[in-house]
C-alpha cells in the first residue's frame, strides 16, 4: 500500500498500544478504581489517552491524505499516476513531476489543493460520495473536474517566478498578466496538455535512470 | 451496592474504548480513504461512546452515593 511511516506515526501507534494495555487492565480488574491510583488510571485510559490518540490519529490520516500513495490507492486514479511518467515535455504534470518542480510524494495535492477534504463543504461531501461510488456505484469512464481549474493552483508556485514574470508571451499585452492573476484567462488555455489519460496507450514513458534519445 | 454497578459501567466503557482503539490501530496500517473513514466514523464513535459513558458513570455514581449524616434536610 506504500504506507508512509514517520516518527509521528510510530509515536501514535505506541500511545494506542499503551492505551489498549491500560484499558485491558481496567476491564479485567475494575475494582482497582476503588483506590486513588486506580481512579487516575481510569481517567487516563478512558478519557485522556483515547482523546489524545483520536486527535493525533485524525492528524496523521489527514497528513497521509496529502500523499500520492493515498490518491493512487483508488483504482480509478491509476492512469493519472501513470501520466506523470509520460516522456513528453509538453505534458504539464509530467514535466513538473519528473523535474522535481513539486514534492513527488505530494504531487497530486500540490496542484489540486481544494479537492474533496481540502475544499469547502461541498467538496468534502463529494469526497464521501467518491468513496461510495468507488465501492457501491459505477465509476464513470471519464473523470472530470467539477469546475474549471483555478489559476491559483499554478500561481501559488509560479507567481513571482522569473520565468513566469518575464515570459514574452505573458508580457505581450499588459492585460494578459492581469487576466491570468484574476483567473479570467486560464493557464490551461495555452498550457493545455495535462493528464491526457485517453492517449496513454500511445505514449512513451520515462523511468529514473533512463536517458532521453 | 454502588461499587459493582460502577465496575460494570467501567467494563462497558472499557470495552467500547478498547474496540475503538483496536480499530484505530488497524486503520493506521493503510493509507486509503476507507481507512480514514473507518478511523473517524467507526473508531471515533466507539471511543467517544466509551469516553462519554465513563464520564456519565462518574456523575451517576456521585448522584447515587448516600449523603453524609450531617447534611440531611430537617
Amino acid at each position: 500500500m506504500g504506507l508512509p511511516v514517520g516518527w509521528s506515526a510510530t509515536v501514535l501507534v505506541a500511545v494506542i498500544l499503551i492505551n489498549i494495555v491500560l484499558v485491558a487492565i481496567l476491564i479485567l480488574r475494575p475494582g482497582l478504581t476503588a483506590t486513588r491510583a486506580g481512579k487516575i488510571l481510569a481517567f487516563l485510559s478512558l478519557f485522556l489517552l483515547p482523546v489524545l490518540a483520536g486527535w493525533a490519529g485524525v492528524s496523521e490520516h489527514v497528513e497521509r491524505s496529502k500523499t500520492m500513495a493515498f490518491c493512487l490507492s483508488c483504482h480509478v486514479m491509476e492512469d493519472y499516476g501513470k501520466s506523470l511518467y509520460v516522456d513528453d515535455r509538453s505534458h504539464v504534470p509530467a514535466v513538473h513531476f519528473q523535474n522535481n518542480l513539486l514534492p513527488r510524494d505530494r504531487a497530486c495535492f500540490t496542484c489540486h489543493t481544494d479537492y474533496t477534504l481540502y475544499g469547502g463543504l461541498n467538496s468534502k461531501l463529494r469526497g464521501l460520495r467518491h468513496v461510495y461510488v468507488q465501492y457501491l456505484g459505477t465509476v464513470p469512464q471519464q473523470v472530470k473536474l467539477y469546475r474549471p481549474y483555478h489559476n491559483r493552483e499554478c500561481l501559488h508556485c509560479h507567481n513571482g517566478a522569473r520565468s513566469f514574470e518575464e515570459s514574452p508571451t505573458h508580457n505581450q499585452n499588459p492585460e494578459v498578466m492581469a487576466s491570468i492573476r484574476s483567473n479570467q484567462l486560464s493557464c490551461l488555455g495555452c498550457h493545455d496538455t495535462v493528464h491526457n489519460v485517453e492517449n496513454l496507450g500511445k505514449a512513451t514513458f520515462w523511468s529514473a535512470g533512463s536517458k532521453r534519445r | 451496592m454502588t461499587q459493582p454497578r460502577i465496575e460494570r459501567q467501567l467494563r462497558v466503557s472499557g470495552v467500547l474504548v478498547l474496540t475503538g482503539l483496536l480499530l484505530e490501530w488497524i486503520t493506521l496500517l493503510w493509507s486509503h480513504p476507507t481507512a480514514f473513514l473507518v478511523f473517524l466514523l467507526v473508531g471515533g464513535s466507539l471511543i467517544a461512546a466509551g469516553t462519554v459513558f465513563y464520564l456519565y458513570s462518574l456523575v451517576a455514581d456521585t448522584r447515587s452515593a448516600p449523603l453524609p449524616q450531617g447534611n440531611r434536610a430537617p
